[in-house]
Order: C-alpha cells, then sequence, then structure tokens
C-alpha cells in the first residue's frame, strides 16, 4: 500500500491508496457531512452531502466515491459546498414526510443534525403530501416510507453486512420507493429480521415498535455487554432508560461479530414474557411455598450433607457460576456435569475463529444448522458465498444453507467435499453436534489446513468446558442439583433423585417438579465473564437491577459451602 | 424613545408557542419595560392595531380563510414578521390532514368518530370554509424571521425578541435553532 499526499483546505494529508476523500479527510479530522454514507457499508455517493471541490475539476465531486489521488488539492466546506448542501437538505425535507415534532427519531436523526448544522430554518420548496405506506407487518420493527431518503443503507446493510439481499428499490426519481423482494409486504418477505437495516437507518423510516418513543439519545444509558443468545459471543451495546430494556444494538469494528446480530439478539431480550421467579421456594406439604433464602438455603445443605448428589448445569450463566457450580459439586462428591450436548473432538485441523469464515476459501458446514442456532455464523458463510467462496454443506437432513451451497451432499459421500476442497488452503470448517463419525474420517485428509469451528448448542458451553463440566445426562441419585438459570429445559427432562433443586430464573416444568427453586438472574442482570466461541473470556456487565428476591448464583454456591461446614 | 409595539396572534396552533413565550418567567417583565404588547390572544384586544406594530408574531399553521385573513391583517400591519413555531414555519402537525381530501376530514371528524351520533358537518356564517391545505405562513405572506420547535423553546423566543430590540437580525443556529420539542 503506497501513501498519497493531497490538500484538504490547505492542510497536507497523508492517504493510503485505495482510500476515498472523505476516508482521508476523516483520518485528518477533518469532517465532511454524510447521511447516505455509512463506515461500515460501501460507497454509495447518493444523497450528494458530501461534494467537495477540487481543483482542476470542473465540477464538486462526492468525497465518499472520490478516490484519493496524489497531488489533489480539495476544499470542502466552500460557500458553493454549503449552499450546495443546503440545497440538497431542502429537497429532502420537502420531498416526503419530514416532521420532527411527532417523529420518534427527533434528536436521534441525521437529517435533523444536519439541517441544524446547515442552519435550515425554514422550507423553501412545497411539499407534495404523497400517502405512503407505513408497513408494519413485521413484528419488531416498522418500515415508515413516509421518513425514508432513500440513501439506501439499509439495501446496502442487507446485501453487504447481513448477506440476506431482501431489499432493493423500485422504480426511479420521485416514484422510488425500498421494496422487500419483489415488493411484497415485509412481514412475507424473505426478511430474517436481523435488523441491521434497523441500525443504520439516519431517519425515523425504520423504527423500533419496542423503543419507539422511549427515549431520546441524551435520556438513555448505554452499557457495552456480550450476547448470551447462543455460543457465538457477539458484543452488544444495550440501551437502557431508568430499568428498561430498550433496544439492542451491535458494535460496529467488534469481534468477532462486526456489528452484525441477528433477530434472536437483538430482540429476544426485549421480548421475554415467561414468568419469573423471585422467590425461594420450598415444598411443603407437597405445595411450592415461598420461603427465606435462609430456609431454603438450610434445606438444600442438609440434603446435600446426606446423600449421593447430581449436578446439572445448563451453559446459559457466566462462567464464574458454572466454575462456582463445580466446585461446589466436588465439595459434596457430587458429579456435575452439563445438561446440553457437546460437539465431538475431530482430532485434526487448527481451531478457527468466526472471522476465519470471512477469509476462506473453502468452507465445509457438516452437521450444524448455523442459521437456526448461529445466525451471525449463517449469515457469515452467505457473505462467503456472495464472495464465490465454495460452500459444502454434509447433511442427511434440510439444512437453510443449501439454498446458497455450492455442493450439498449425504454424509456418506462426505469424501466428495474432501476431494473438492483439496486444493485449497483454507478450509473453515463448521460443525457441530450433528457430523457423523464417517463424516469425520472423510474429511480427515484435510489435516491441519482445517481450521474448525465447533458450534456448540449451550450458550456459555465454552464457560462450561473451561469448569469441567462435561455432558451428563440425568441419574438416579439422592439429590438433582440443576442449574438452569434463564434456560428453557427440554421438555423431555425428568429427574431420578429423591430431592430436586432446581436454580432458575423462569418458572417452567422443570420448577414445577423441584423440591426447592432458587432464584437466579438472568442474562441482562449478570456480571461476570462468558467465553465465546473464538476461547475469549468477556465481559458481561449489569444492564438492568435484578429483581428483588434474586440471588446470583455464585453468591449461592458460596452460602452454600459455609453451610455444608 | 418609546416603546416598540409589538403583536402576536395565534392561527391553527394548540397554544404551545404561547406557552412557551410566558415560559421566559422573569424575563417578562424587562421585556415589558421595553416593548408595548399591543394586542394578542390572550390579552382583551385580539387584533394588531391598524398604525401598525413594529413586530408581529405569528403562531400555527393557516388552514381556514379566517386564518387567513389574519396572516394578512399582520403581515400589513407589521414591519418585521416573525413565523413562530413548526405550525406556522411549516404548517406542522396541521398538515397531517393534507394527506386526506377535506370532505374526508370533515366526514370523519364530524360524522364518522366512533363516539358520534347522528353527527352532522356544521355549515354556518361565522364558521370560515377550511382551506384545501394546511400551509406554514410564509405560502401566503413573506415571513422575515422564522423561530422553529414545537414549541420554540423560551430561550430561543427571548433570544430572537431581545437581537430585535438590539437593532439586529436574528439569526437562528446552534441550541436556539430546533425542531419538534426541546430540540427533541
Amino acid at each position: 500500500m503506497s501513501e498519497i499526499h493531497l490538500t484538504i483546505n490547505g492542510q497536507e494529508v497523508v492517504a493510503q491508496s485505495g482510500q476515498t476523500v472523505l476516508e482521508a479527510a476523516k483520518a485528518a479530522g477533518i469532517d465532511i457531512p454524510v447521511l447516505c454514507h455509512h463506515p461500515a457499508l460501501s460507497n454509495w455517493g447518493a444523497c450528494r452531502m458530501c461534494v467537495v471541490e477540487v481543483e482542476g475539476m470542473r465540477t464538486v465531486q462526492t468525497a465518499c466515491t472520490l478516490p484519493a489521488a496524489e497531488g489533489m488539492k480539495i476544499s470542502t466546506h466552500t460557500p458553493k459546498t454549503t449552499s450546495l448542501r443546503k440545497f440538497v437538505l431542502e429537497l429532502l425535507f420537502s420531498e416526503r414526510n419530514h416532521y420532527c415534532m411527532y417523529c420518534q427519531m427527533s434528536g436521534n436523526c441525521e437529517l435533523q443534525d444536519q439541517a441544524y448544522a446547515h442552519g435550515l430554518d425554514h422550507w423553501t420548496y412545497p411539499r407534495p403530501f404523497e400517502k405512503l405506506n407505513v408497513d408494519a407487518s413485521r413484528k419488531y420493527f416498522i418500515m415508515d416510507h413516509n421518513r425514508c431518503i432513500l440513501c439506501s443503507r439499509c439495501i446496502r446493510a442487507c446485501a453487504e453486512v447481513a448477506a440476506n439481499h431482501t431489499l432493493d428499490l423500485r422504480n426511479r426519481g420521485a416514484k422510488t420507493m425500498v421494496i422487500a423482494d419483489l415488493d411484497v409486504p415485509f412481514g412475507e418477505s424473505s426478511c430474517v429480521e436481523c435488523g441491521t437495516c434497523l441500525q443504520v437507518c439516519p431517519t425515523g423510516a425504520l423504527v423500533d415498535a419496542r423503543s419507539a418513543y422511549g427515549g431520546r439519545e441524551k435520556d438513555v444509558t448505554h452499557t457495552p455487554t456480550t450476547c448470551m443468545q447462543c455460543s457465538i459471543g457477539c458484543e452488544l451495546d444495550v440501551v437502557t432508560r431508568y430499568s428498561r430494556l430498550l433496544r439492542v444494538d451491535g458494535v460496529w469494528g467488534s469481534e468477532p461479530n462486526d456489528g452484525l446480530l441477528c433477530v434472536d439478539g437483538r430482540f429476544k431480550p426485549l421480548y421475554e414474557e415467561r414468568k419469573r421467579v423471585t422467590r425461594p421456594l420450598l415444598r411443603k406439604d407437597g405445595e411450592l411455598v415461598e420461603v427465606s433464602w435462609g430456609e431454603a438455603l438450610a434445606a438444600v445443605a442438609d440434603k446435600l450433607k446426606g446423600g449421593s448428589c447430581q449436578g446439572l448445569a445448563a451453559c446459559a450463566t457466566t462462567n464464574e457460576a458454572l466454575a462456582g457450580f463445580a466446585h461446589l459439586m466436588n465439595r459434596v462428591g457430587g458429579k456435575g456435569g452439563r445438561l446440553e450436548p457437546q460437539a465431538p473432538p475431530l482430532g485434526y485441523g487448527v481451531p478457527g475463529r468466526v472471522t476465519d469464515v470471512l477469509s476462506a476459501d473453502f468452507i465445509i458446514v457438516a452437521g450444524a444448522q448455523p442459521l437456526e442456532y448461529q445466525r451471525v455464523i449463517g449469515y457469515f458463510i452467505h457473505r462467503a458465498a456472495d464472495k464465490g467462496i465454495p460452500v459444502a454443506v454434509i447433511t442427511d437432513t434440510e439444512n437453510a444453507l443449501s439454498e446458497r451451497a455450492s455442493m450439498t451432499v449425504a454424509a456418506a459421500q462426505a469424501g466428495v467435499v474432501a476431494q473438492a476442497a483439496a486444493a485449497a488452503e483454507k478450509v473453515v470448517l463448521v460443525y457441530s453436534i450433528g457430523i457423523k463419525p464417517e463424516v469425520i474420517a472423510a474429511l480427515k485428509p484435510l489435516g491441519d489446513k482445517v481450521h474448525f469451528l465447533a458450534l456448540d448448542p449451550a450458550r456459555n458451553g465454552k464457560g462450561a468446558e473451561a469448569a469441567g463440566l462435561q455432558p451428563l445426562t440425568p441419574v438416579k441419585a439422592d439429590v438433582a442439583y440443576v442449574l438452569l438459570g434463564e434456560q428453557a429445559p427440554e421438555e423431555t427432562l425428568q429427574l431420578k433423585a429423591g430431592f430436586k433443586v432446581v436454580q432458575a430464573a423462569y418458572v417452567s416444568p422443570l420448577t414445577e417438579q423441584a423440591d426447592v427453586v432458587l432464584p437466579t438472574p438472568v442474562w441482562s442482570e449478570r456480571q461476570g465473564h462468558v467465553t465465546t466461541l473464538d476461547g475469549a473470556v468477556k465481559p458481561l456487565q449489569v444492564v438492568l437491577p435484578a429483581p428483588a428476591g434474586v440471588r446470583d448464583e455464585t453468591e449461592v454456591f458460596e452460602q452454600l459451602l459455609g453451610l455444608l461446614g | 424613545m418609546g416603546k416598540i409595539k409589538v403583536a402576536t396572534q395565534w392561527l391553527e396552533a394548540c397554544a404551545g408557542c404561547h406557552m412557551s413565550f410566558l415560559d421566559i418567567d422573569e424575563r417578562i417583565v424587562e421585556l415589558f419595560r421595553r416593548i408595548e404588547m399591543t394586542s394578542s390572544p390572550i390579552t382583551d384586544l385580539k387584533h394588531p392595531p391598524e398604525e401598525g406594530v413594529e413586530v408581529g408574531i405569528l403562531t400555527g399553521g393557516i388552514g381556514n380563510e379566517d386564518e387567513k385573513h389574519e396572516a394578512i391583517e399582520m403581515r400589513e400591519r407589521a414591519k418585521v414578521l416573525i413565523a413562530m413555531g413548526d405550525c406556522a414555519v411549516t404548517g406542522g402537525i396541521c398538515t397531517m390532514r393534507n394527506f386526506f381530501p377535506t370532505e374526508e376530514v370533515l366526514r370523519r371528524g364530524y360524522i364518522e368518530t366512533e363516539s358520534t351520533v347522528d353527527g352532522e358537518i356544521p355549515v354556518h356564517e361565522d364558521l370560515a370554509p377550511l382551506t384545501d391545505k394546511v400551509s406554514g405562513v410564509d405560502e401566503v405572506v413573506p415571513v422575515d424571521i422564522y423561530l422553529p420547535g414545537c414549541p420554540p423553546t423560551a430561550d430561543a423566543i427571548w433570544y430572537v425578541l431581545t437581537e430585535l430590540l438590539e437593532g439586529r437580525m436574528p439569526k437562528l443556529e446552534g441550541k436556539v435553532l430546533k425542531y419538534g420539542m426541546d430540540g427533541g
């Protein structure tokens, strides 16, 4: 990469070859207004807010699409560019419904910010007052075409970040509209509701149904934390106001997801409707009744002292709690393990990282359904497929990835995939509990050029691994101690113990059959760490206060150890 | 020097802009040492005097023939005309009806409302007919100063009036230039 020397506003700037004038200016601390540009998306040049004057060029140029070149002399803020930007804003405001006073984005809107910056105290042009659709056919967010400025950020986010290609433009000029698929309601389209478009929309055109009118930027709190909906461990920016969860956003530039989230990570925590356990419960005369923590823990300690114990943890809690659980089980001489199965070891290859999917030259998916269970990895695979990287799916059942894979074969034909990948240099193997021994054997010739991602079906499976918790099935014991956290238990799960302790956040069939129920916090109320699929230990921050009466598992384990003496 | 004469009038408005005006609080004492409020919707005299005023303030959009008349009267009688608030500047929230034909708006409001029994669209010589569309003041008469906001903050109103009293044309920017409520 070579250096380029140019002058911006009289200041000498050194840019890298391949950078645009906008990027070079930004790196030099020179601000050029933008609307359609977004750093995570490709350059578009649609809105013309970033126009600059270039010495020797006949017309103004869009800085976001103009490659920086040696010797360029750029002026970013001249009477001409300022008046053109104001003109662009006046046209944008006159086109659709941009009345701020009843818009939920007022105060957080990039269009409004630019209008303020350019001193737009009134609109010169008449408005057509054309009635456009508000599409509320999706569950989580609404498309209000009246607020749209056709910047196409949503379209690029859908195509380039989520690699889903649902959105596009229809018609030309003033009749242009953002559409889904072949112009169907968004709720009936191929949209996967990852919400990336929502996150990049600069105006109030895409509206989050849960957080709309819930608080403006100046009223809210942002807490960085880690997603616990699956084992990937995406970085989150959680937005709250007082004790209300408003919105979850991805974090651009973060590992491994780089701003991309899935429907579960972005929306699921906002729509949790299961009934919480908020007080310890103890079975008395056949009925579960609320008791004090002291009474509940004394009852548990009493049983743990007396007999054999099996401990089963759903890996839906912090590393600290899983380690504490393993320690407690060791202390009482019990057998502790995890409830969820674990992907088997391959015996060859090197552990990969999630982002390796994006730099692979061959991708194999075996016994895994990332589009269902670790969606961000599924979207990354789609991104690779878009670049023409071969994707081979080895499966004996339906797999949503097959649609855009270059080949789908049955487990018995896995050797064909090994042959196809033989010439590749970096093979990423994404697999999970469904991988069959013959597939592992068939891919063995690929050896150490395999970068494998063993998708753990449990949220914090890596944390459980670190705590030494292996998969276990319920066996007969005097005491069964289940650390469930917020995990919904499998309906088939039946405990075979005489005395059942369930430590859980929500009421479930499992808490109904327990003798003692101990309330736990949920993801958003925990302080601690989780281990991501990449093996990174990431912090979990308290986003919301836990309900009174709920105690963190680590605290409970300490107290039980104290009672056990 | 005599006091500067100021008149205000509200058109299709919710009164919020005038409430925000009153929100200048104790500064109103200082203001009234320097201005004479000849007329306003919340004083006895409603119309600007025929001999004219230095500053006329209009709040609200223009949605019927009477409001149009009021705007024209204020323009004729004021040297400097201020369009105050989002409705006066752009038509504001009142323009919601612009997405529907006038007849449909009246029918919906007077006949089809869920709580209405035997409703009818009122017609009377004292009732001004609606214009086809609600507009900002400047689509009817020229405006000298635009002061947007829903409502503009008391500080923004104070800024505009004191600048005028100092003989300067106020320039709306920074904290005093906001749309919607309290800058959104």
